[in-house]
Protein backbone atom coordinates (compact mmCIF):
# COMPACT_ATOMS: atom_id res chain seq x y z
CA UNK A 1 0.00 0.00 0.00
CA UNK A 2 1.57 3.41 -0.61
CA UNK A 3 1.17 6.49 0.93
CA UNK A 4 -1.66 8.38 -1.12
CA UNK A 5 -3.87 5.09 -0.83
CA UNK A 6 -3.25 5.15 3.05
CA UNK A 7 -4.04 8.63 3.40
CA UNK A 8 -7.13 8.66 1.65
CA UNK A 9 -7.96 5.67 3.41
CA UNK A 10 -7.24 7.31 6.35
CA UNK A 11 -9.68 10.66 5.71
CA UNK A 12 -12.47 8.23 4.96
CA UNK A 13 -11.81 6.51 8.40
CA UNK A 14 -11.20 9.67 10.79
CA UNK A 15 -14.22 11.57 8.96
CA UNK A 16 -16.14 8.42 9.59
CA UNK A 17 -15.06 8.39 13.12
CA UNK A 18 -15.32 12.25 13.77
CA UNK A 19 -19.36 12.19 12.98
CA UNK A 20 -19.82 8.94 14.25
CA UNK A 21 -18.95 9.49 17.59
CA UNK A 22 -20.21 13.10 18.05
CA UNK A 23 -23.42 12.70 16.43
CA UNK A 24 -23.87 10.62 19.95
CA UNK A 25 -23.72 12.84 22.92
CA UNK A 26 -25.58 16.14 20.79
CA UNK A 27 -28.83 13.83 19.89
CA UNK A 28 -29.13 12.44 23.65
CA UNK A 29 -28.99 16.00 25.18
CA UNK A 30 -31.40 17.66 22.61
CA UNK A 31 -33.41 14.32 23.40
CA UNK A 32 -33.84 15.08 27.01
CA UNK A 33 -34.28 18.80 26.74
CA UNK A 34 -37.18 17.86 24.43
CA UNK A 35 -38.52 15.31 26.82
CA UNK A 36 -38.16 18.14 29.91
CA UNK A 37 -40.01 21.20 27.91
CA UNK A 38 -42.67 18.78 26.99
CA UNK A 39 -43.26 17.92 30.67
CA UNK A 40 -42.91 21.76 31.44
CA UNK A 41 -45.67 22.11 28.69
CA UNK A 42 -47.98 19.82 30.63
CA UNK A 43 -47.72 21.90 33.56
CA UNK A 44 -48.52 25.08 32.30
CA UNK A 45 -49.62 24.46 28.65
CA UNK A 46 -49.98 28.65 28.27
CA UNK A 47 -46.33 29.32 28.51
CA UNK A 48 -45.68 26.41 25.52
CA UNK A 49 -44.31 29.33 23.55
CA UNK A 50 -41.60 30.75 25.71
CA UNK A 51 -40.78 26.78 26.41
CA UNK A 52 -40.70 26.06 23.00
CA UNK A 53 -38.94 29.27 22.00
CA UNK A 54 -36.18 28.33 25.15
CA UNK A 55 -35.93 24.55 24.26
CA UNK A 56 -34.91 25.32 20.35
CA UNK A 57 -32.07 27.93 21.54
CA UNK A 58 -31.14 25.58 23.82
CA UNK A 59 -30.71 22.53 21.65
CA UNK A 60 -29.01 25.04 19.02
CA UNK A 61 -26.35 25.72 21.67
CA UNK A 62 -26.32 21.96 21.84
CA UNK A 63 -25.80 21.04 18.68
CA UNK A 64 -22.81 22.81 18.12
CA UNK A 65 -20.87 19.81 19.76
CA UNK A 66 -22.10 18.19 16.86
CA UNK A 67 -21.35 20.33 13.96
CA UNK A 68 -17.75 21.13 15.31
CA UNK A 69 -17.49 17.44 14.74
CA UNK A 70 -19.32 17.93 11.07
CA UNK A 71 -16.45 20.84 9.78
CA UNK A 72 -13.78 18.42 11.24
CA UNK A 73 -15.39 15.78 8.78
CA UNK A 74 -15.47 18.10 5.83
CA UNK A 75 -12.38 19.42 6.23
CA UNK A 76 -11.41 15.79 5.88
CA UNK A 77 -13.66 14.68 2.99
CA UNK A 78 -12.98 17.83 0.85
CA UNK A 79 -9.93 19.86 1.83
CA UNK A 80 -7.82 20.83 4.18
CA UNK A 81 -3.83 21.02 3.87
CA UNK A 82 -1.90 18.67 1.16
CA UNK A 83 1.07 16.46 3.00
CA UNK A 84 1.71 13.43 1.57
CA UNK A 85 3.82 11.63 4.68
CA UNK A 86 2.73 8.40 5.73
CA UNK A 87 2.47 10.67 9.51
CA UNK A 88 -0.23 13.04 7.86
CA UNK A 89 -2.84 9.48 7.70
CA UNK A 90 -2.07 8.70 11.02
CA UNK A 91 -2.88 12.34 11.93
CA UNK A 92 -6.19 11.88 10.21
CA UNK A 93 -6.94 9.41 11.83
CA UNK A 94 -6.08 10.97 15.39
CA UNK A 95 -7.96 14.23 14.35
CA UNK A 96 -11.50 12.09 14.14
CA UNK A 97 -11.21 10.36 16.95
CA UNK A 98 -10.11 13.55 18.96
CA UNK A 99 -12.80 16.02 17.51
CA UNK A 100 -15.50 12.85 17.89
CA UNK A 101 -14.95 11.68 21.11
CA UNK A 102 -14.31 15.44 22.70
CA UNK A 103 -17.84 16.33 20.96
CA UNK A 104 -19.93 13.04 23.34
CA UNK A 105 -19.38 15.05 26.59
CA UNK A 106 -20.18 18.91 25.41
CA UNK A 107 -23.24 17.86 23.58
CA UNK A 108 -24.82 15.35 26.29
CA UNK A 109 -23.85 18.29 28.85
CA UNK A 110 -25.27 21.37 27.24
CA UNK A 111 -28.53 19.67 27.17
CA UNK A 112 -29.19 19.52 30.46
CA UNK A 113 -29.22 23.35 31.25
CA UNK A 114 -31.47 23.58 28.17
CA UNK A 115 -33.74 21.02 29.74
CA UNK A 116 -33.60 22.79 32.88
CA UNK A 117 -34.52 26.10 31.49
CA UNK A 118 -37.82 24.70 29.84
CA UNK A 119 -38.68 23.74 33.28
CA UNK A 120 -37.33 27.40 34.61
CA UNK A 121 -39.64 28.89 32.20
CA UNK A 122 -42.79 27.55 33.56
CA UNK A 123 -41.70 27.81 36.92
CA UNK A 124 -41.19 31.51 37.04
CA UNK A 125 -42.30 33.14 33.46
CA UNK A 126 -41.61 36.84 34.60
CA UNK A 127 -38.11 36.46 34.54
CA UNK A 128 -37.61 33.63 32.05
CA UNK A 129 -34.96 36.63 30.41
CA UNK A 130 -32.62 35.45 33.23
CA UNK A 131 -32.99 32.18 33.41
CA UNK A 132 -31.91 32.28 29.89
CA UNK A 133 -29.25 34.22 29.62
CA UNK A 134 -27.85 31.84 32.66
CA UNK A 135 -28.78 29.40 30.21
CA UNK A 136 -26.54 30.42 27.67
CA UNK A 137 -23.61 31.50 30.22
CA UNK A 138 -23.60 27.87 31.47
CA UNK A 139 -24.25 26.33 27.90
CA UNK A 140 -21.49 27.98 26.15
CA UNK A 141 -18.78 27.25 28.88
CA UNK A 142 -20.27 23.98 28.71
CA UNK A 143 -18.88 23.96 24.90
CA UNK A 144 -15.12 23.98 26.00
CA UNK A 145 -13.60 20.59 26.26
CA UNK A 146 -14.73 19.97 22.59
CA UNK A 147 -13.62 23.30 22.07
CA UNK A 148 -10.49 21.80 23.09
CA UNK A 149 -10.74 19.13 20.87
CA UNK A 150 -11.34 21.09 17.60
CA UNK A 151 -8.29 22.75 18.96
CA UNK A 152 -6.53 19.25 18.71
CA UNK A 153 -7.87 18.16 15.96
CA UNK A 154 -6.88 21.26 13.91
CA UNK A 155 -3.48 20.86 14.76
CA UNK A 156 -2.82 17.19 13.69
CA UNK A 157 -5.03 17.96 10.44
CA UNK A 158 -2.70 21.56 9.54
CA UNK A 159 0.82 21.14 11.14
CA UNK A 160 3.02 19.41 8.99
CA UNK A 161 4.27 15.90 11.34
CA UNK A 162 6.62 14.55 8.66
CA UNK A 163 10.01 15.24 10.26
CA UNK A 164 8.76 12.60 13.27
CA UNK A 165 9.73 9.11 12.54
CA UNK A 166 6.81 7.12 11.43
CA UNK A 167 7.70 4.45 14.38
CA UNK A 168 6.75 5.51 16.83
CA UNK A 169 5.55 8.93 15.40
CA UNK A 170 2.05 7.24 14.58
CA UNK A 171 1.63 5.93 18.41
CA UNK A 172 2.14 9.19 19.20
CA UNK A 173 -0.48 11.04 17.02
CA UNK A 174 -2.99 8.81 18.03
CA UNK A 175 -2.43 8.99 21.22
CA UNK A 176 -2.62 12.51 21.09
CA UNK A 177 -6.28 12.62 19.34
CA UNK A 178 -7.45 9.84 22.12
CA UNK A 179 -5.83 12.13 25.00
CA UNK A 180 -7.61 14.80 23.85
CA UNK A 181 -11.14 12.90 22.67
CA UNK A 182 -11.45 10.67 25.83
CA UNK A 183 -10.18 13.44 28.34
CA UNK A 184 -13.31 16.20 27.27
CA UNK A 185 -15.91 13.59 28.14
CA UNK A 186 -15.96 13.56 31.35
CA UNK A 187 -15.73 17.16 31.50
CA UNK A 188 -18.39 18.12 29.41
CA UNK A 189 -20.85 15.82 31.17
CA UNK A 190 -19.82 17.19 34.55
CA UNK A 191 -20.13 20.74 33.04
CA UNK A 192 -23.53 20.17 31.74
CA UNK A 193 -24.93 18.85 35.67
CA UNK A 194 -23.66 21.91 37.16
CA UNK A 195 -24.96 24.66 34.90
CA UNK A 196 -28.13 22.83 34.54
CA UNK A 197 -28.31 22.62 38.52
CA UNK A 198 -27.27 26.63 38.19
CA UNK A 199 -30.34 27.42 35.74
CA UNK A 200 -32.81 25.78 37.73
CA UNK A 201 -31.43 27.70 40.63
CA UNK A 202 -32.05 30.89 39.18
CA UNK A 203 -35.47 30.28 37.92
CA UNK A 204 -36.31 29.49 41.72
CA UNK A 205 -34.48 32.77 42.72
CA UNK A 206 -33.96 35.21 40.11
CA UNK A 207 -32.86 37.61 42.71
CA UNK A 208 -29.65 35.64 43.09
CA UNK A 209 -28.31 35.41 39.71
CA UNK A 210 -25.09 37.42 39.80
CA UNK A 211 -23.72 35.74 42.55
CA UNK A 212 -25.11 31.86 41.37
CA UNK A 213 -23.33 32.66 37.99
CA UNK A 214 -20.41 33.69 39.55
CA UNK A 215 -20.28 30.62 41.54
CA UNK A 216 -20.91 28.44 38.28
CA UNK A 217 -18.63 30.00 35.95
CA UNK A 218 -15.83 28.76 38.93
CA UNK A 219 -16.91 25.24 39.29
CA UNK A 220 -17.48 25.23 35.79
CA UNK A 221 -13.81 26.16 35.13
CA UNK A 222 -12.91 24.04 37.73
CA UNK A 223 -14.24 20.54 35.94
CA UNK A 224 -12.62 21.42 32.94
CA UNK A 225 -9.42 20.95 35.26
CA UNK A 226 -9.34 17.47 33.67
CA UNK A 227 -10.02 18.07 30.05
CA UNK A 228 -7.11 20.38 30.31
CA UNK A 229 -4.60 17.69 31.43
CA UNK A 230 -5.70 15.68 28.42
CA UNK A 231 -5.28 18.88 26.10
CA UNK A 232 -1.52 19.04 27.79
CA UNK A 233 -0.68 14.97 27.29
CA UNK A 234 -2.03 15.96 23.44
CA UNK A 235 -0.02 19.19 23.01
CA UNK A 236 3.28 17.17 24.61
CA UNK A 237 2.58 14.23 22.06
CA UNK A 238 2.20 15.94 19.27
CA UNK A 239 5.66 18.17 19.76
CA UNK A 240 7.91 15.85 21.75
CA UNK A 241 9.27 14.81 18.87
CA UNK A 242 10.49 10.92 19.48
CA UNK A 243 13.69 9.40 18.33
CA UNK A 244 12.97 6.78 16.05
CA UNK A 245 12.82 2.86 16.65
CA UNK A 246 11.06 0.18 15.40
CA UNK A 247 10.97 -1.62 18.99
CA UNK A 248 6.76 -2.16 19.56
CA UNK A 249 7.47 -0.95 23.13
CA UNK A 250 8.24 2.58 22.36
CA UNK A 251 4.78 2.60 20.28
CA UNK A 252 2.85 1.31 23.04
CA UNK A 253 4.71 3.28 25.79
CA UNK A 254 3.17 6.78 23.63
CA UNK A 255 -0.24 5.28 22.70
CA UNK A 256 -1.16 3.98 26.67
CA UNK A 257 0.05 7.55 27.53
CA UNK A 258 -2.24 9.33 25.72
CA UNK A 259 -5.08 5.97 26.37
CA UNK A 260 -4.01 6.87 30.20
CA UNK A 261 -4.80 10.58 30.56
CA UNK A 262 -7.79 9.97 28.47
CA UNK A 263 -9.47 7.23 30.61
CA UNK A 264 -8.17 8.91 34.05
CA UNK A 265 -9.81 11.94 33.19
CA UNK A 266 -13.53 10.62 32.34
CA UNK A 267 -14.42 10.38 36.15
CA UNK A 268 -13.16 13.23 37.95
CA UNK A 269 -14.75 15.38 35.03
CA UNK A 270 -18.19 13.93 36.24
CA UNK A 271 -16.90 13.74 39.51
CA UNK A 272 -16.17 17.68 39.97
CA UNK A 273 -19.69 18.09 38.03
CA UNK A 274 -21.99 16.42 40.42
CA UNK A 275 -19.83 18.19 43.51
CA UNK A 276 -20.78 21.41 41.66
CA UNK A 277 -24.30 20.55 40.81
CA UNK A 278 -24.88 19.89 44.71
CA UNK A 279 -23.62 22.98 45.15
CA UNK A 280 -25.39 25.23 43.04
CA UNK A 281 -28.65 23.71 44.12
CA UNK A 282 -28.06 24.76 47.01
CA UNK A 283 -26.32 28.30 46.37
CA UNK A 284 -29.70 30.48 45.07
CA UNK A 285 -31.60 28.92 48.10
CA UNK A 286 -29.22 29.72 51.04
CA UNK A 287 -27.90 33.07 49.99
CA UNK A 288 -26.33 34.11 53.06
CA UNK A 289 -23.81 30.55 53.35
CA UNK A 290 -22.49 31.35 49.76
CA UNK A 291 -19.22 31.51 51.02
CA UNK A 292 -19.18 28.61 53.08
CA UNK A 293 -20.87 26.33 50.59
CA UNK A 294 -18.52 27.66 47.89
CA UNK A 295 -15.07 26.82 49.77
CA UNK A 296 -16.14 23.37 50.41
CA UNK A 297 -17.50 22.67 46.98
CA UNK A 298 -13.88 24.22 45.55
CA UNK A 299 -11.68 21.18 48.10
CA UNK A 300 -14.72 18.80 47.25
CA UNK A 301 -13.89 19.19 44.04
CA UNK A 302 -10.09 19.60 44.08
CA UNK A 303 -10.09 16.12 46.32
CA UNK A 304 -12.12 14.83 43.28
CA UNK A 305 -9.86 15.87 40.55
CA UNK A 306 -6.65 14.50 42.20
CA UNK A 307 -7.23 11.41 40.17
CA UNK A 308 -6.90 12.79 37.15
CA UNK A 309 -3.71 14.40 38.26
CA UNK A 310 -2.59 10.81 38.92
CA UNK A 311 -3.22 9.85 35.67
CA UNK A 312 -1.11 12.77 34.45
CA UNK A 313 2.28 12.29 36.58
CA UNK A 314 1.94 8.16 34.97
CA UNK A 315 1.21 9.69 31.36
CA UNK A 316 4.33 12.15 31.92
CA UNK A 317 6.01 9.34 32.85
CA UNK A 318 5.64 7.45 30.53
CA UNK A 319 6.55 10.23 27.70
CA UNK A 320 9.22 11.26 29.31
CA UNK A 321 11.03 9.11 31.55
CA UNK A 322 10.95 5.54 30.21
CA UNK A 323 12.75 6.53 26.91
CA UNK B 1 -0.57 28.34 8.00
CA UNK B 2 2.93 28.29 9.92
CA UNK B 3 2.11 30.48 12.55
CA UNK B 4 0.10 28.20 14.11
CA UNK B 5 0.73 27.77 17.83
CA UNK B 6 3.57 29.79 17.41
CA UNK B 7 4.97 33.14 18.58
CA UNK B 8 7.65 35.29 17.08
CA UNK B 9 11.13 35.14 18.65
CA UNK B 10 14.32 36.36 18.87
CA UNK B 11 17.51 34.79 19.97
CA UNK B 12 20.91 36.86 21.60
CA UNK B 13 23.92 35.15 21.86
CA UNK B 14 26.03 36.26 25.48
CA UNK B 15 28.94 34.95 26.24
CA UNK B 16 27.97 31.52 24.72
CA UNK B 17 24.80 31.62 26.24
CA UNK B 18 21.73 31.71 23.72
CA UNK B 19 18.82 33.76 24.91
CA UNK B 20 15.35 33.62 23.59
CA UNK B 21 13.47 36.27 23.92
CA UNK B 22 9.81 35.94 22.76
CA UNK B 23 9.28 39.67 21.05
CA UNK B 24 5.69 39.75 20.47
CA UNK B 25 4.64 38.71 24.12
CA UNK B 26 7.06 41.59 25.86
CA UNK B 27 5.85 44.23 23.54
CA UNK B 28 2.24 43.10 24.11
CA UNK B 29 2.59 42.87 27.70
CA UNK B 30 4.40 46.40 28.26
CA UNK B 31 1.47 47.89 25.71
CA UNK B 32 -1.20 46.08 28.26
CA UNK B 33 0.65 47.88 31.39
CA UNK B 34 0.73 51.10 29.46
CA UNK B 35 -2.76 51.01 28.71
CA UNK B 36 -3.76 50.18 32.34
CA UNK B 37 -1.23 52.91 33.69
CA UNK B 38 -2.98 55.26 31.40
CA UNK B 39 -6.40 54.22 31.74
CA UNK B 40 -5.61 54.11 36.35
CA UNK B 41 -4.12 58.09 35.99
CA UNK B 42 -7.06 59.27 33.79
CA UNK B 43 -9.47 57.60 36.27
CA UNK B 44 -7.17 59.51 39.80
CA UNK B 45 -6.89 62.68 38.14
CA UNK B 46 -9.49 65.40 38.91
CA UNK B 47 -11.21 63.29 41.23
CA UNK B 48 -14.51 64.18 43.02
CA UNK B 49 -17.98 64.00 43.90
CA UNK B 50 -19.31 64.25 39.94
CA UNK B 51 -16.70 61.79 38.77
CA UNK B 52 -14.95 61.66 35.44
CA UNK B 53 -15.94 58.89 32.87
CA UNK B 54 -13.10 56.93 33.68
CA UNK B 55 -13.59 57.14 37.63
CA UNK B 56 -17.13 55.20 36.77
CA UNK B 57 -15.67 52.63 35.46
CA UNK B 58 -13.16 52.32 37.94
CA UNK B 59 -15.19 52.86 40.96
CA UNK B 60 -17.52 50.06 39.45
CA UNK B 61 -15.41 46.88 38.82
CA UNK B 62 -13.63 47.65 42.16
CA UNK B 63 -16.67 47.30 43.80
CA UNK B 64 -17.82 44.41 42.64
CA UNK B 65 -14.06 43.01 43.28
CA UNK B 66 -14.11 44.32 46.87
CA UNK B 67 -17.20 42.74 47.83
CA UNK B 68 -16.23 39.24 46.01
CA UNK B 69 -12.69 40.01 48.16
CA UNK B 70 -14.96 40.62 51.27
CA UNK B 71 -17.24 37.38 50.77
CA UNK B 72 -14.04 35.05 50.74
CA UNK B 73 -11.64 36.67 53.09
CA UNK B 74 -13.38 38.61 55.44
CA UNK B 75 -13.52 42.28 56.25
CA UNK B 76 -10.20 42.06 58.22
CA UNK B 77 -7.90 40.55 55.14
CA UNK B 78 -9.98 42.15 52.31
CA UNK B 79 -8.54 45.64 51.55
CA UNK B 80 -4.75 44.01 51.93
CA UNK B 81 -5.70 41.53 49.07
CA UNK B 82 -8.30 43.11 47.09
CA UNK B 83 -5.44 45.63 45.12
CA UNK B 84 -3.42 42.64 43.84
CA UNK B 85 -6.94 40.36 42.57
CA UNK B 86 -8.05 43.64 41.19
CA UNK B 87 -5.16 44.43 39.40
CA UNK B 88 -4.65 40.75 38.38
CA UNK B 89 -8.18 40.64 36.88
CA UNK B 90 -7.16 44.25 34.80
CA UNK B 91 -4.29 42.56 33.64
CA UNK B 92 -5.36 39.20 32.51
CA UNK B 93 -8.92 40.82 31.02
CA UNK B 94 -6.95 43.72 29.16
CA UNK B 95 -4.34 41.01 28.00
CA UNK B 96 -7.20 38.52 26.71
CA UNK B 97 -9.50 40.95 24.75
CA UNK B 98 -6.28 42.86 22.92
CA UNK B 99 -6.46 40.73 20.44
CA UNK B 100 -9.55 41.78 18.95
CA UNK B 101 -7.28 44.74 17.39
CA UNK B 102 -5.75 44.55 14.09
CA UNK B 103 -2.57 43.58 14.35
CA UNK B 104 -1.61 43.10 18.45
CA UNK B 105 -1.67 39.44 19.84
CA UNK B 106 -2.50 38.19 23.42
CA UNK B 107 0.11 38.07 26.09
CA UNK B 108 -1.75 35.24 27.29
CA UNK B 109 -1.19 33.41 24.18
CA UNK B 110 2.13 32.41 25.74
CA UNK B 111 2.71 30.17 28.20
CA UNK B 112 5.24 31.47 29.76
CA UNK B 113 3.00 34.96 31.28
CA UNK B 114 -0.05 32.23 32.28
CA UNK B 115 2.74 30.00 34.00
CA UNK B 116 4.84 33.35 35.96
CA UNK B 117 0.82 34.33 36.68
CA UNK B 118 0.33 30.99 38.45
CA UNK B 119 3.87 30.65 39.92
CA UNK B 120 3.07 33.91 41.50
CA UNK B 121 -0.62 32.98 43.13
CA UNK B 122 0.93 30.03 44.07
CA UNK B 123 3.94 31.58 45.88
CA UNK B 124 1.38 34.71 47.48
CA UNK B 125 -0.97 32.09 48.48
CA UNK B 126 1.64 30.13 50.00
CA UNK B 127 3.61 32.44 51.91
CA UNK B 128 0.54 34.13 53.25
CA UNK B 129 0.00 30.96 54.61
CA UNK B 130 2.51 30.23 56.50
CA UNK B 131 2.44 34.09 57.54
CA UNK B 132 -0.98 33.44 59.10
CA UNK B 133 -0.64 29.76 60.57
CA UNK B 134 2.99 29.40 60.91
CA UNK B 135 5.30 26.87 59.71
CA UNK B 136 4.55 24.55 62.26
CA UNK B 137 0.73 24.48 61.35
CA UNK B 138 1.42 24.79 57.42
CA UNK B 139 3.59 21.76 57.28
CA UNK B 140 1.03 19.82 59.46
CA UNK B 141 -1.83 19.81 56.79
CA UNK B 142 0.14 18.31 54.23
CA UNK B 143 0.07 15.44 56.49
CA UNK B 144 -3.56 15.26 56.43
CA UNK B 145 -5.64 13.11 56.88
CA UNK B 146 -2.52 10.45 57.34
CA UNK B 147 1.25 11.54 57.06
CA UNK B 148 1.98 9.15 54.25
CA UNK B 149 -0.73 11.17 51.95
CA UNK B 150 2.10 14.14 51.81
CA UNK B 151 3.33 13.50 48.60
CA UNK B 152 -0.08 13.22 46.45
CA UNK B 153 -0.49 16.58 48.46
CA UNK B 154 2.33 18.22 47.26
CA UNK B 155 1.39 16.88 43.80
CA UNK B 156 -2.06 18.19 44.22
CA UNK B 157 -0.90 21.90 44.74
CA UNK B 158 1.65 21.88 42.02
CA UNK B 159 -1.30 20.11 40.10
CA UNK B 160 -3.51 23.44 40.51
CA UNK B 161 -0.78 25.91 39.43
CA UNK B 162 -0.13 23.46 36.35
CA UNK B 163 -4.21 23.68 35.86
CA UNK B 164 -4.93 26.84 36.34
CA UNK B 165 -1.88 28.46 33.91
CA UNK B 166 -3.29 25.90 31.05
CA UNK B 167 -6.82 26.99 31.28
CA UNK B 168 -6.02 30.24 30.46
CA UNK B 169 -3.24 29.28 28.38
CA UNK B 170 -5.48 26.41 26.27
CA UNK B 171 -9.02 28.99 26.49
CA UNK B 172 -6.86 32.14 24.86
CA UNK B 173 -4.63 29.94 22.51
CA UNK B 174 -7.44 27.94 21.23
CA UNK B 175 -9.55 30.61 20.16
CA UNK B 176 -6.27 32.40 18.55
CA UNK B 177 -5.98 28.72 16.43
CA UNK B 178 -9.66 28.27 15.36
CA UNK B 179 -9.68 32.21 13.85
CA UNK B 180 -6.20 31.31 11.81
CA UNK B 181 -8.02 27.82 10.37
CA UNK B 182 -11.34 29.26 9.89
CA UNK B 183 -10.25 32.37 8.21
CA UNK B 184 -7.74 30.32 6.34
CA UNK B 185 -10.62 27.99 5.08
CA UNK B 186 -13.12 30.55 4.62
CA UNK B 187 -11.01 33.53 3.05
CA UNK B 188 -11.79 35.99 5.81
CA UNK B 189 -15.20 36.87 4.71
CA UNK B 190 -18.03 36.56 7.53
CA UNK B 191 -17.52 34.08 10.19
CA UNK B 192 -13.98 35.55 11.73
CA UNK B 193 -15.76 38.50 13.15
CA UNK B 194 -18.44 36.80 14.97
CA UNK B 195 -15.61 34.03 16.34
CA UNK B 196 -13.27 37.35 17.32
CA UNK B 197 -16.01 38.20 19.00
CA UNK B 198 -17.32 35.21 21.24
CA UNK B 199 -13.50 34.27 22.06
CA UNK B 200 -11.94 37.09 21.81
CA UNK B 201 -14.51 39.48 24.51
CA UNK B 202 -16.19 36.39 26.40
CA UNK B 203 -13.73 33.84 26.77
CA UNK B 204 -11.84 36.36 26.94
CA UNK B 205 -13.91 37.78 30.18
CA UNK B 206 -15.10 34.24 31.39
CA UNK B 207 -11.51 32.84 31.85
CA UNK B 208 -9.81 36.13 33.66
CA UNK B 209 -12.86 36.12 35.74
CA UNK B 210 -12.04 32.52 36.63
CA UNK B 211 -8.51 32.83 36.76
CA UNK B 212 -8.77 35.66 39.19
CA UNK B 213 -11.57 33.86 41.07
CA UNK B 214 -9.41 30.81 41.61
CA UNK B 215 -6.24 32.75 42.88
CA UNK B 216 -8.63 34.73 45.50
CA UNK B 217 -9.49 30.95 47.07
CA UNK B 218 -6.61 29.59 47.03
CA UNK B 219 -5.48 32.61 48.67
CA UNK B 220 -7.95 32.02 51.01
CA UNK B 221 -7.70 28.78 51.87
CA UNK B 222 -4.39 29.30 53.29
CA UNK B 223 -4.90 32.50 55.32
CA UNK B 224 -7.98 31.23 56.80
Amino acid sequence: MDNETFITASRYLGAAFSVGFGAIGAALGEGYAAGIASESISYKPKASREVITTMLIGQAIAESAAIFALVVSMILLFGGPDFHSLNFGWACIGAGLCMGLAAIGSGLGAGIPAGQACLGTVIQPATSGKTNTTMLLGSAVTQTPAIFGLVLAFLLLFLDHSNMPVYPGWAALLGAGLSMGLGAIGSGLGNGFTAGEAVYGVARNPEQVGPTSMVMLVALGVAQSSAIYGFLIGLMLLFVTPKESILIADSARLLTAGICMGFGAIGPGIGSGIAGAYALKEVPRKPEERGTIFRVMLIGMAVAGSTAVYALVISMLLIHYFK
Amino acid sequence: MEELGKIKQIDFDILGYKLVFNIETIIMTCIVIFVLILFSVLARSRMGLIPNPFQVIAETLAKIFYNLCEDALGQELAPKYFKLIFSLFLFIWLSNIIGIVPIFSEPTKDLNTTLSLGVLGFIIAHYSGIRAKGIKQYLKEYCEPIFFMAPLNVIGELAKVVSISFRLYGNIMGGGIIIIVVSHLLWQILLPPALLFFFGIFVGTVQAFVFTMLTLVYISLQVR
